[in-house]
């Protein structure tokens, strides 16, 4: 509807992402982790946990905070996703394994740190948590030289992100 | 607590959507440091929490849902180190994280949608394998410990 930007700056979703932190920890005392929410979503979804765990809940509230900023934004707009990889010339199949693949990496690497680019990246260091510290230096590096690779040994090279700096 | 926990998921898809964070470009400009917006936002988000944080933890702030606020500072183990080198692989392989995968999904990307089920995946894999060795997963300090919180919260 475009009563929103295409896109916050950062210096405004910045601080409303800690005010967000700080709030769950006010009236929960649990941190605003991704991660955990899809574990016990698919616990819940598999009948193995005997109740639904109040993190299903924030799961489901994602998506529809998703779809309400991107309606009030740009405009829900059914599309693959992922312009850059296609513009890069790779083929639909190749591109759903690489999203795939590196999900499931992502997914399992989640689980083995404890946490993910909310839970250790954004709670855990706001807690002055040295394991989370730790492992938020560790994949922001790996991150980046990744994609390091990827632009230097891939047609992802050739492509320029669309975004404002 | 069901009701905090959707009006939080609520409000921090909301934020991730309106700063694109579900857009593979703007997470690869910044992996690429070709920008600053994902360090700046996660920077900032960090300066706002971390005080605040320290300062309702040192006046013992007794939370609604959850007793007596308290912030956890784990040591550093391997599992942190290796577990988030794979982590950030993926991250760049896929472009984007779990919370924001689900916005991609919301904003009507489909392949949003294959990023979803392989964190699926990858999460499940991995959370299998800590059920049969037995062994206690130290969830870090993103994740509190989940099972016996539920209990918990859920009894309210």
């Amino acid at each position: 509807m475009g009563l929103l930007p295409n896109q916050l700056p950062w210096w405004i979703a910045g601080p409303l992402l800690g005010l967000l932190v700080v709030g769950l920890f006010a009236v929960s005392n649990q941190p605003l982790g991704a991660s955990g929410a899809y574990v016990q979503t698919i616990k819940t979804v598999r009948r193995d946990s005997d109740s639904v765990s109040w993190r299903v809940f924030y799961f489901v509230g994602i998506f529809i905070g998703g779809a309400v900023a991107t309606i009030l934004g740009p405009g829900i707009e059914f599309r693959r996703g992922y312009t850059a990889l296609h513009a890069a010339g790779w083929s639909e199949p190749f591109i759903m394994i690489v999203v795939l693949l590196g999900a499931i990496v992502m997914g399992y690497g989640a689980r083995v740190a404890g946490g993910c680019t909310s839970g250790h990246g954004i709670c855990g260091t706001a807690q002055r948590s040295p394991a989370s510290w730790a492992a938020t230096a560790t994949f922001m590096a790996t991150a980046v030289i990744v994609t390091f690779l990827l632009t230097s040994f891939t047609a992802l090279g050739d492509i320029t992100p669309a975004v404002a700096k | 607590m069901n009701l905090v926990g959707l009006v939080f998921g609520a409000m921090f898809g909301f934020v991730l959507a309106a700063g694109q964070l579900h857009d593979y470009d703007t997470i690869h400009a910044t992996l690429r440091l070709e920008s600053f917006y994902v360090f700046g936002l996660m920077g900032l988000a960090i300066g706002i929490s971390a005080p605040l944080l320290w300062l309702l933890e040192k006046r013992q702030l007794a939370t609604p849902y959850g007793g007596v606020l308290s912030l956890a500072r784990s040591k550093i183990e391997r599992h942190h180190i290796y577990g988030g080198a794979l982590f950030g692989a993926g991250w760049s392989i896929a472009g984007t994280c779990p919370a924001p995968a689900l916005a991609m999904l919301a904003s009507g990307a489909s392949y949003g949608a294959i990023a979803v089920v392989g964190l699926f995946i990858g999460l499940m894999v991995r959370d299998q394998q800590l059920e049969r060795s037995n062994k206690l997963i130290t969830e870090g300090d993103g994740e509190r410990s989940t099972l016996p919180m539920t209990k918990t919260l859920g009894a309210r």
